[in-house]
């Protein structure tokens, strides 16, 4: 995803990355990106909480606005609230079968 | 807490079930396109790389390798009329609210009230994870991505990977 970011911002329109994999992130260097320490499938935030949700939209809007060097990382401040870890996912016989034989 | 460190652990989990340790990109520069407008007059698009699609299209590969499928989502859509396909991540919370992932709906808003210009006429899902041919995402895929978002007049894109 860093990647295409990258090949829109060359092709003339900026982006922000609003990621939640801060060591990928860091490796592959998206023109402008956001880190927020929330799980992989809530880079917004949790169900039904429109206000975090709006907090972090903005402020991946904000940046477009206030970064001024390529290939800046910004942690945001906003905490997730309690631990969490990697999801591994379903490694099931069937999934597994299926990825290699892709 | 300390942020995931997300490529030992997938490396881990991949090396564990006999795949290759993947490499990502490694940059140490990024190019750079100045936002030309205000936000306020600025048409923002979403992509997401989440398995996100629509209920009456196909679902993404939940195991996707080497998927350059791209789809292009109606931000005027129903955000409960999505289903999400990928086994790389836990995805329940955007079961219930696309806006954890993908936040059309607090867009809108924020273009209802003038914060932005305008929401695109397309947002954009794909790019599922596990890309090994990148080069096809640089030559391919990425420009004509880059493409439909000149052709729908959009001045700022939000990347989100998951």
């Amino acid at each position: 995803m860093g990647l295409v970011a990258r090949v829109v911002e060359e092709a003339g329109i900026p982006t922000v990355t609003v990621s939640t994999g801060r060591d990928i992130t860091a490796l592959v260097r998206p023109p402008r990106s956001l880190f927020v320490n929330f799980p992989m499938g809530n880079p917004f935030g949790r169900p039904g909480d429109t206000a975090m949700q709006t907090e972090i939209l903005r402020a991946a809007l904000d940046f477009a606005v206030t970064a001024t060097e390529p290939g800046v990382l910004v942690d945001l401040p906003q905490q997730w609230g309690e631990e969490f870890v990697y999801f591994t996912g379903e490694a099931t016989p069937e999934a597994l079968a299926k990825q290699l034989k892709k | 807490m300390e942020p995931i460190r997300y490529v030992d652990a997938l490396n881990d989990k991949y090396g564990a079930m006999g795949f290759p340790a993947y490499r990502w990109s490694e940059n140490d520069s990024a190019p750079w396109t100045p936002l030309a407008k205000p936000l306020s007059d600025c048409t923002v698009a979403l992509l997401v790389s989440g398995g996100i699609s629509h209920c009456a299209a196909a679902p993404f590969d939940p195991d996707a390798r080497n998927d350059h499928r791209v789809d292009a989502i109606d931000p005027n859509e129903p955000s409960d009329q999505y289903q999400i396909h990928d086994s790389y991540y836990d995805h329940s919370d955007a079961d219930r609210d696309l806006n954890c992932i993908l936040p059309v709906d607090r867009l809108r808003a924020l273009a209802d009230s003038g914060e932005i210009g305008a929401v695109a006429a397309r947002h954009w899902s794909g790019f599922m994870g596990r890309t090994y041919n990148r080069s096809k995402v640089r030559d391919e895929s990425g420009p004509a991505l880059a493409a439909a978002l000149k052709a729908d007049g959009v001045d700022l894109l939000i990347a989100i990977p998951a």
